[in-house]
């Protein structure tokens, strides 16, 4: 097998345009390598990409921009990120170990787009914006035109992610993850759950909600019908209830080594309830230390 | 095949590899390295574990040809046979050792926090320890020698001069 | 001076922590070959057609070979069942169909993925179906396989019953007749991978007639027996050096890989090599066996226990390794904790299944045996309103009370004053008190042993006073002879620690020993060991005495000095000694082993009781306390404690790492391990993303409370230690979950999902 490590983004996107399908590209290679150990790829050429040295940053001028190449390590260390979207944070601590972490990039868990794949959950809920580059030109998908299913996204053989961007966090808004798994860690998730909620200025009342899952489908999915279910609530008991129930009708569950589809959907409403308890708590903690 | 340029625990060096070998593999087989060790092949349990530019990288999911050019540490690098490091000497004096094939993975991820983070605590270790398997020692052992290291460096003074930075 | 007693450094971990350790993986040799084995991908089916002309014809292929190369041998551990390759018939997966040799191990993995196999499938047997007694004959040829120990040694089995023991005391059926209630559970529990961090391997190379191999194994014996009868060879044929083990657990007792990778350097003429991939030893390992429990207890009228009656249901997998012995142990746990006013009938089988062998694993059935037992209990005490710990410690066995099989446990008052011990260190009341919204607390205790059979340890003299002991048995990380046997003879000869080196084990070289098995090489090679030291000992002084003029009773070896007791000046070096011996009555080295006294039973006890007593027991109590989380139904130990039963600690470092790593293990059983077998007879988990070991993060420091009361017989009194907090670990837990949720727990291990339709169940009734 070929092995190009290239040092710009040029020289990769030139690259990519030439090879084609019979590249692949090689972040931090932790899903690429496993998947050549099992046989379930075969390129003809890796596409190695971790030393493009422009594609590693995070940045903060006005908004937050991951560059594909940030690792797990680096996201869950960052200030920006760990201060208005520390549901990335805690999903990009919870990908494997320190060992894949300090090497498994953003780019390549969106790319992989595996139904499991954990920062997806953050991402949705906080409306991220991909950067797409090829030979031939720019464009931007939102992360959900991006995923179109299991293990597929959007993104060309010729195309590379560039970069991420991420929708400003307003007053009053906080997220939240949970990931479920057997052990407290190194753990595929049986199911990932990301929620961003809003409250008006009488901390009561929800005016935005955003919830993602991961796990409990071919791809990772924002769940409208349950968003919609909590906005305008004061987060009651029964809005609570009419949300979970909406996210368990939109989740498409099956039993797999990891558990069964029984248990993630009992998970389901669990899990939101705790990540919505979360959210709130964090937009009264932070009110409060203000004032 | 191509020819890779390594850096191999301060030593250059230069490996015929094909792009989907493995570092593990290439250390391994070719640079006759063997005290880094393979235990799953997938990632899951760290006794391959060696430094890449001073970061714990499971070697057996890294391809060789990726860590070109790069400082690559693996136990054998962290100090001369007998000379034991901190870390090293707290696993010989405190049971943090049985079987040992985990040991060198546990050793090279330790070393890497201890540098970046002089004083973890209980939990920090643990986090950091959480691509690593051990199944035979249940842990404690090799926790406490991560805390004894932690402790004689905190109790070590200061230098003069150190703290002015 | 180190001494017994002391924490003193392995000597082994020197080399381990900087990477030196050479592991049976690690081993090469000059010429070496590859070889890559094609394995059954179903559980059962006939083989129709086998082509390996493709696999020939790749460059770089030496070798292919199969059922039609191999000798018309059979072979086991204790039943000759088993051959080298599938012959005619598949009867798990994984089971070996070829072997492709070649110069590097990519090629002999293309050359295996070139072999075409026809497999006709036939449906697979697991264990709920072979009980079912419908089901298909594994073996059609069984009444014509022989034991190892001979046709003399044969034991009940029939069919698909690779093994029964029957213990039907009088007395049991009018008891039920009569109660006044009857309490019973039915308990199921998956397998348990060994999950060694070093996957198996071995390196067998062939000249002169003979097979050398370079492996890391827990019994070196057994393997070149088994390599010897696979190979139609006598076992003298077969040399197996041991290399340092990454792991073994009891996975590594039996041969895997050895006896392929012989043949194939015969055929080759060339050192052959042969490892298995994580994916191979899941499938192939002997696993801890999966079972299910029947458990009744007759209860009178004044909640009286008049009598019990025990099934067990053991998988064997597709051919008998170690387990036919094992079918007994159900007649030894099940008398040894509580005293009943009536009998207990015990009837355990064995099954042979299309699923791999099962065999060995740290503590062995005493897992879910345990497990079944105290949850069985802890339903009695609840039924009869009686407090759990108060009903244990009103029925436990006492000094002098009878195992199931007749044997008279001297000592079993030892397990009362754990439970004292218990009290000191978690006053119950206090402990109930202390527990929070969904936590609960467990107790488990019971009676362990230490295996018995016999090993052999030659102490020898250097020239510069340092001490060499040779012995066939095995460092499997436990410290049993980088500690133990090291701090003995350094004790008992004076000389310090880092001047005793044990030599690894070589069939050709080092005397017989059974393996680090059953908590036995501290115990058993320690005692030999010892008694050699003594004879090496006497022997210096007899030379000494010579030397410094004085009386042999006299003389006391001291930081390896020979020095005249009361007056230290008049003194000379072990090594001065050890060189004017060379030249008088010869270099200083003896040899000695030992084996446990036999132990009186009752041969009336039951039939096909293939092992009888426990040797050297030991007495275990353990309470575990743990919180459920309720959003997941995950279950975190947030308090173990072991009260446990030692004899005497020759390394207290060492012992806790035991205690700690073991415990381990049995969380792992109870929360996070198992290997389930699927609809197909195929494993589910097949990785170790799949199968979840527990991590640093899962794991709580236990609490130790050692117990010493030194051992008549074993080295400075030390008993096995290496085991027992396995045994009860899952016990301990699972009555820990049952009390926080308030409910039986049947299943080992209890998941999220288990727990979580409790928790469901519960709301649902609120
Ligand atoms: C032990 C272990 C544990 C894991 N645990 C988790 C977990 O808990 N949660 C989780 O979500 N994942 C987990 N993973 C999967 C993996 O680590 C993540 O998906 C990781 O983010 C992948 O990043 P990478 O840089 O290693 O990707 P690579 O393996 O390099 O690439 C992955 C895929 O993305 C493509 N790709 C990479 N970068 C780009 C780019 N910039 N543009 C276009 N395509 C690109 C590659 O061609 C490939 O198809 C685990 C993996 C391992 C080995
Ligand atoms: S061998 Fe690399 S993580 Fe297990
Ligand atoms: S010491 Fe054996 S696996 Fe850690």
């Amino acid at each position: 097998m070929d092995f190009r490590s290239l040092r710009s983004l040029d020289e990769v996107l030139a690259a990519l345009a030439e090879l084609g399908d019979a590249a692949c590209v090689l972040a931090g290679g932790t899903d690429v390598m496993v998947q050549l150990g099992r046989g379930e790829i075969a390129p003809q050429t890796l596409v190695h990409i971790e030393h493009v040295g422009e594609l590693s940053a995070i940045s903060c001028n006005g908004h937050v921009r991951l560059g594909a190449t940030a690792t797990h390590s680096s996201i869950a260390e960052s200030p920006a990120i760990l201060n208005s979207y520390g549901s990335l944070a805690a999903a990009a601590a919870s990908v494997g170990g320190w060992q894949t972490q300090s090497v498994g990039t953003i780019g390549g868990n969106i790319a992989n787009a595996s139904p499991a794949a954990d920062l997806l959950p953050p991402l949705l809920v906080h409306g991220a914006v991909v950067s797409l580059s090829s030979a031939s030109g720019s464009r931007t998908l939102s992360i959900d035109q991006l995923l179109t299913g299991r293990r597929s996204t959007a993104c060309a053989a010729d195309e590379l992610i560039v970069a991420v961007d991420l929708e400003p966090v307003g007053a009053r808004t906080a997220d939240a993850f949970v990931k479920v798994g057997r052990r407290s860690a190194m753990e595929v998730s049986i199911v990932a759950l990301a929620v961003r909620l809003t409250l008006d200025e009488t901390m009561t009342t929800v005016t935005d909600a955003r919830i993602a899952l991961a796990s409990c489908g071919p791809m990772a999915f924002r769940a409208t019908e349950a968003e919609a279910a909590l906005i305008g609530t004061t987060l009651d008991d029964d809005a609570l209830r009419a949300a979970g129930a909406a996210l368990g009708n939109r989740a498409q569950l099956i039993d797999d080594v990891r558990a069964t589809a029984a248990y993630r959907r009992r998970l389901i409403p669990r899990v939101l309830g705790k990540a919505v308890a979360e959210c709130r708590q964090t937009i009264v903690n932070r009110s409060e230390s203000q004032t | 095949m191509m020819s890779v340029s390594l850096n191999i625990n301060g030593r250059d060096r230069s490996v015929n590899v094909d792009g989907a070998d493995t570092l593990l593999d290439v250390l391994r087989e070719q640079v006759g390295l063997l005290g880094t060790k393979e235990g799953c092949v997938e990632g899951e349990c760290g006794a391959c574990t060696v430094l890449i530019d001073g970061a714990p990288v499971d070697s057996c999911i890294y391809a060789a040809a990726a860590a070109g050019g790069r400082q690559v540490t693996t136990i054998e690098g962290l100090a001369r046979p007998g000379d034991y490091s901190p870390i090293q000497q707290a696993f010989i004096d405190g049971g943090g050792v049985q079987c040992g094939f985990c040991t060198p993975g546990f050793i090279v991820t330790l070393t890497a926090l201890l540098r970046r983070n002089p004083d973890p605590s209980r939990d920090e270790i643990n986090n950091a320890l959480s691509g690593n398997i051990c199944r035979c020692t249940g842990y404690s052992q090799i926790i406490e020698a991560a805390l004894l290291v932690a402790a004689a460096a905190t109790s070590t003074p200061t230098p003069a001069g150190a703290v002015a930075q | 001076m180190t001494m017994v007693g002391d924490s003193i450094a392995r000597s082994d971990a020197g080399a381990k922590v900087q990477g030196g350790a050479m592991y049976g993986v690690d081993h090469r040799e000059v010429g070496m070959l590859h070889g890559a084995i094609l394995r059954s991908p179903v559980a059962a089916g006939r083989i129709v057609s086998l082509d390996t002309s493709a696999a020939e014809a790749l460059a770089g292929v030496y070798l292919v070979c199969s059922a039609a190369d191999q000798p018309e041998t059979m072979a086991g551990w204790v039943l000759k069942d088993q051959r080298l390759f599938a012959t005619g018939n598949v009867r798990f997966e994984g089971e070996p169909i070829a072997l492709v040799v070649a110069e590097d191990r990519a090629t002999a993995l293309a050359g295996v993925a070139a072999i075409a196999l026809v497999i006709d499938e036939l449906p697979g047997v697991d264990l709920e179906t072979a009980c079912s007694s419908e089901a298909r004959v594994i073996h059609p040829d069984w009444q014509s396989y022989v034991p190892a120990g001979g046709e003399a040694a044969d034991y009940p089995r029939r069919g698909n019953v690779a093994a029964e023991m029957r213990a039907e005391p009088a007395g049991v059926d009018e008891a039920f007749a009569r109660a006044a209630q009857v309490i019973e559970d039915r308990f199921t529990t998956n397998r348990q991978y060994q999950a060694y961090l070093e996957p198996k391997a071995a390196v067998a190379t062939y000249a002169d007639g003979r097979y050398t191999i370079h492996t890391s194994v827990q019994h070196p014996y057994n393997v070149r027996e088994r390599v010897a009868q696979l190979l139609g060879v006598r076992v003298s044929a077969v040399r197996v050096v041991g290399k340092t083990i990454g792991g073994g657990f009891g996975g590594k007792l039996d041969a895997s890989v050895e006896p392929i990778a012989a043949f194939a350097a015969k055929l080759t003429g060339r050192p052959v090599k042969i490892r298995n991939t994580r994916t191979e030893d899941i499938l192939t390992c002997p696993s801890r066996e999966n079972a299910i429990v029947t458990m009744r207890t007759a209860l009178d009228a004044d909640g009286v226990m008049i009598a019990r009656d025990v099934t067990v249901e053991m998988d064997n997998g597709a051919f008998s390794a170690e387990m036919p012995w094992l079918a007994s142990l159900p007649l030894h746990i099940l008398g040894a904790i509580y005293e009943l006013a009536g009998p207990t009938r015990v009837i355990s089988r064995l099954w042979y299944t299309n699923t791999a062998p099962t065999g060995a694993f740290r503590g062995v059935g005493g897992t879910y045996l345990y497990m079944a037992l105290e949850q069985h209990t802890d339903h009695i005490a609840n039924t009869l309103l009686v407090d759990r710990l108060q009903f244990r410690r009103a029925h436990l066995i006492h000094d002098g009370s009878a195992s199931l099989s007749g044997q008279v446990l001297g000592d079993a008052g030892i397990l009362a004053e754990g439970y004292d011990e218990l009290e000191r260190v978690a006053p119950w009341q206090q402990v109930l008190a202390d527990l929070k919204p969904w936590q609960g607390v467990g107790i488990a205790s019971g009676v362990w042993m230490t295996n018995p059979m016999p090993g052999q340890a030659t102490v020898k003299m250097n020239e510069d006073g340092t001490v060499h002991v040779i012995t066939g048995a095995t460092e499997n990380g436990s410290g049993a002879l980088t500690m133990g046997v090291t701090q003995i003879v350094a004790h008992e000869l004076g000389v310090n620690a880092a001047n005793v080196y044990v030599t690894m084990p070589d069939t050709d070289v080092s005397g017989y020993d059974a393996g680090s098995q059953g908590s036995r090489t501290t115990h058993i090679v320690g005692r030999a060991a010892l008694d050699a030291a003594i004879e090496v000992k006497r022997q210096l002084f007899d030379v000494a005495a010579n030397l410094l003029e004085a009386d042999p009773a006299d003389l006391t070896i001291v930081d390896g000095r020979v020095s005249v007791v009361g007056s230290p000046a008049v003194s000379i070096d072990i090594a001065d000694v050890a060189n004017a011996a060379l030249w008088t009555v010869g270099a200083v080295a003896a040899t000695s082993s030992y084996t446990s006294p036999a132990i009186p039973f009752d041969a009336g006890c039951g039939s096909g009781v293939l092992f009888t007593t426990m040797s050297t027991p030991t007495y275990h109590v353990h309470m575990a306390v743990v919180e459920i989380d309720p959003v997941t139904g995950r279950v975190k130990i947030v308090r173990y404690v072991v009260i446990q039963e030692v004899g005497r600690a020759i390394n207290p470092v060492g012992v806790r790492g035991q205690i700690q790593g073991a415990v381990t293990q049995g969380i792992g059983l109870a929360l996070y391990e198992s290997l389930r077998i699927g609809a197909d007879c195929r494993y589910l988990e097949r990785s170790l993303e799949a199968y979840r070991l527990p991590l640093a993060l899962d794991i709580p420091e236990v609490e130790i409370v050692l117990m010493e009361h030194p051992d008549t017989n074993g080295p400075f009194g030390a008993k096995g230690v290496a085991e027992p907090a396995v045994v009860f670990a899952p016990a301990a837990i699972i009555n820990a979950v049952s009390h926080a949720l308030g409910r039986s727990i049947t299943a080992l291990p209890v998941t999220p999902e288990e727990v979580l339709s409790i928790i469901e169940e519960i709301e649902g009734e609120a």
